[in-house]
Parts: C-alpha cells; sequence; structure tokens
C-alpha cells in the first residue's frame, strides 16, 4: 500500500520536482549558458519499472495551465452547487396538497394518452412523447458513462505497444480461461439468435406492449456478450469496432434529438406536423415512438456490451 | 363450482411446488455446507434444473394450460440449456487454473490404476 501511495505521490510531483531542480541549475549555471536537463533514470535491466512513464506524460504540461485548470473547476463547481442551494430554498414542502406534482397532468396522461401519443403501452407515450427529453437525457447518461470508463480503462495505444503490457497480458488470468469451449459454442450458436431476436421484438413492440427501447437494448446487449465469449474477442471485432460504436450511437443520439426537437418546436408552435399518432394498436402507429424505441434500443445494446469489453480488455 | 378434477389437480401442483421447494432447500444446504468448488457446483446443479422444473411445473398445473404454461415450458428450457453450461463453464475455469486440484479432489484413474497394477505384477514375476 505504501509502494502504491508512493509512486502516485511521485508521479503527481513528477514535474514539480524537475521545475525545482532546472530552477536550481538555472540559479547555479553561469548566465546565458542553458542548463543541462538532469539525466533520464532509464535502466534497461529492469523493465518492471518501464510501466510508469505514459503515465506522467499528462502531467508534464505547465505547471500555471493546470493550476488555471483546477481554480476553474472549482469555481464552477462551487457556482453549480450554488445555484442548486438558491433553486432548493424555493421548492415547496414536502407532502403539502397544493404542491405542483398533484395536478391534472396524471390524470391527462391516463386519460388522453391513447388518443394524443398513439401508444398503446401508456408509459411509452409518457416517456417517449410527453417526457422525451427526460429519456434523451436517459440515453445521454448512459453514453457518458460509457465515455467516463473509456477515458479510465481504455488501454492507449502507446501501451498496448509497450513490451510490459504484452507481458501482463501474458501473465493475466484471463488467458486460463476456457477457450473455445465447444458445449458453450453449441449452446450459444442455438440460444444468439432467439436473444437478439426476443430483444429485437421487446423494441419493435415497445408502444404495443410492455418493454421499450431499455429493456430490449439490454437483452441485446445481453446476446452480444454471449457471443463474446462464446466465440472470443477476435471474431466480434471484424464488426465491432470503436468505429461502429461511435457511429451507432452518435447516429442514434442525434436521430433523437432531432426529431423530437420537430415535434417539440411545431407542437409548441401549434403549426401542423408530418407526424400523426396513427390509429392505436397497430405496428405503425403512435407516431415518432417506434424510431425513437430503435434509437434508445441501439444505444443501450452498444453501451452494455462495450462496458463489458472495456471492463475486461481496455477496448472495443 | 369445484369439481374432484379440480381438486385433483391442485393436490397435485401443490405436491409439485413443495417438491421443488424441498429441493431448492438442499441446494442451498449444499453451497453453505461443502466447501469445495466442484463439490458445490454438484449441489447446486440440482437447483437449476430439478427445482425449477418441478416448481414451474406445479405453477403450469395450477394455472391450467394456456399459453402462459407454454411460457412457463420456454423458461424451463432456457434455464435447462444455459445453468448447466454454467456450471461447466465454472467447473472448466477450476480445473484449468487449480494447481492443487489431483491434491484436494482425490480422483482415481482406472487406467493408472489397472497400468500400475500390471507393472507390480511384472515387478513380482
Amino acid at each position: 500500500m505504501s509502494r502504491l501511495t508512493e509512486r502516485l505521490h511521485r508521479m503527481l510531483h513528477a514535474d514539480d520536482r524537475l521545475d525545482r531542480e532546472m530552477a536550481a541549475e538555472w540559479e547555479e549555471a553561469p548566465a546565458g549558458k542553458p542548463a543541462s536537463l538532469p539525466p533520464e533514470e532509464v535502466n534497461p535491466d529492469t523493465p518492471a519499472e518501464q510501466p510508469d512513464w505514459w503515465i506522467s506524460v499528462p502531467f508534464r504540461q505547465g505547471r500555471g495551465l493546470r493550476r488555471l485548470l483546477v481554480v476553474l473547476s472549482v469555481l464552477l463547481c462551487v457556482g453549480i452547487i450554488t445555484v442548486l442551494v438558491i433553486t432548493a430554498q424555493y421548492l415547496p414542502h414536502f407532502g403539502q396538497a397544493g404542491n405542483p406534482a398533484n395536478n391534472e397532468v396524471s390524470r391527462r396522461y391516463i386519460e388522453n394518452g391513447m388518443e394524443e401519443t398513439g401508444a398503446v403501452n401508456i408509459v411509452a407515450g409518457m416517456i417517449l412523447d410527453y417526457r422525451a427529453f427526460d429519456t434523451l437525457g436517459e440515453s445521454n447518461v448512459l453514453f457518458t458513462a460509457v465515455c467516463a470508463v473509456m477515458l479510465l480503462l481504455r488501454v492507449s495505444a502507446d501501451k498496448r505497444r509497450s513490451a510490459a503490457y504484452q507481458l501482463e497480458l501474458e501473465t493475466d488470468d484471463r488467458m486460463y480461461e476456457p477457450k473455445n469451449d465447444l458445449i458453450l459454442r453449441s449452446i450459444a450458436r442455438l440460444l444468439i439468435p432467439c436473444i437478439l431476436l426476443l430483444g429485437m421484438y421487446i423494441i419493435l413492440n415497445g408502444h404495443l406492449s410492455p418493454g421499450g427501447g431499455f429493456s430490449g437494448g439490454a437483452v441485446m446487449g445481453a446476446g452480444l456478450i454471449l457471443m463474446l465469449n462464446a466465440y472470443g474477442f477476435r471474431r466480434m471485432e471484424r464488426f465491432f469496432t470503436i468505429r461502429l460504436f461511435r457511429a451507432v450511437t452518435v447516429c442514434a443520439l442525434s436521430f433523437y434529438a432531432l426529431s423530437k426537437a420537430y415535434s417539440f418546436f411545431t407542437g409548441a408552435n401549434h403549426l401542423p406536423s408530418v407526424i400523426t399518432p396513427g390509429t392505436p394498436g397497430m405496428i405503425f402507429s403512435a407516431g415518432l415512438i417506434p424510431y425513437l424505441n430503435i434509437s434508445v434500443g441501439l444505444v443501450v445494446c452498444c453501451t452494455i456490451y462495450s462496458l463489458y469489453t472495456l471492463f475486461r480488455k481496455g477496448d472495443l | 363450482m369445484r369439481t374432484m378434477l379440480d381438486w385433483i389437480r391442485f393436490a397435485l401442483s401443490a405436491v409439485l411446488t413443495v417438491f421443488g421447494l424441498f429441493v431448492l432447500i438442499t441446494a442451498t444446504l449444499g453451497l453453505f455446507r461443502f466447501r469445495y468448488v466442484l463439490n458445490r457446483i454438484h449441489a447446486t446443479a440440482l437447483a437449476d434444473t430439478l427445482a425449477v422444473l418441478t416448481i414451474l411445473a406445479g405453477l403450469a398445473l395450477a394455472w391450467g394450460f394456456t399459453p402462459v404454461s407454454l411460457k412457463l415450458l420456454a423458461v424451463v428450457a432456457f434455464l435447462w440449456l444455459t445453468s448447466p453450461v454454467a456450471s461447466h463453464l465454472i467447473g472448466r475455469l477450476e480445473v484449468t487454473v487449480n494447481d492443487q486440484l489431483p491434491l484436494e479432489m482425490q480422483v482415481e484413474d482406472s487406467r493408472f490404476v489397472s497400468v500400475e497394477k500390471e507393472a507390480d505384477q511384472e515387478v513380482r514375476q
């Protein structure tokens, strides 16, 4: 434990020390003569010390810039906290009869939901039509979670090429996992199509029966994870790369945002819209809801699969 | 108005469900009492297969033969396909990773034993 903290400490203060040493040398050195850099402490005989070098790279930027960034981030946090606390002062007391929560909204959803949104599944009508902003936010939260996990866990290209990482891979326990298991493969061949079909059914039928983008996307993501475990990374990487992940999530999220922006714009301004609720109960009905379900399902599916691969391998 | 047949059906489903619960309790006991991975797998495999089958069959009997019982059948099929595979993978991982396996699990290899006996006999002769 103490070794770890020591290493962290050294890592964090590496360039402070470097600055101090350089300043001291600068003072000692006669004017006009450039100070020599301290010799690099590289010992080729000990490859165990090698993995540290890429960690300290981001910390070698200017000290002033880093301090400025720290001050700015603290100021931003304090500002947001202040605004939230001030807003919380205006909230009504909990449990009062006259609170805004006890209003006509829920009755309107229950009574007019089907004819206004066209969705038989009233929950789908609520989360993807009346309150579509919330669902967009939820999809974005998932996307942001993957971005954060990628920031933390993704192995950089430099590191992947380094010999130390290759050594680590070879000594890793994951290499001992049962691979090319015949039993798992034959069962997976049977089950994966069923699982993916069930996920698609849940997504496409989201406005007609219980289900929707989130649950169906989770089922499809589980199917992809099963496929990965049965057939290995190399086969999955043939079609599921980080490029595909990026394209699918960004396209789905921007389609969601643009189409809902259109419908909110026309709805708020009482303009005629090309989106109609249609006949409730038909598969092509409920306006935008099936398409929004599809995009949410795609985002969730890709997110779950890539979270799994990031935690297992550090890459997509 | 309940007929005799209804009562028989109810009794059958109750017996099946109670038997399934008994198997589940046995499996849980085994999970906590056994000390070794492979023994635990052996004990809990009962819960995934036999207990699930009997409990869901009891439910299907109690509910009558409707589309719901078809769904229950699908659940049984899914669990019977997946959970033995999961147990197999856990067991295989244990066998792959554990270096001390021959010490912890003394399995008598019949081929090896017969070869040893032959060697013994040769030595005696």
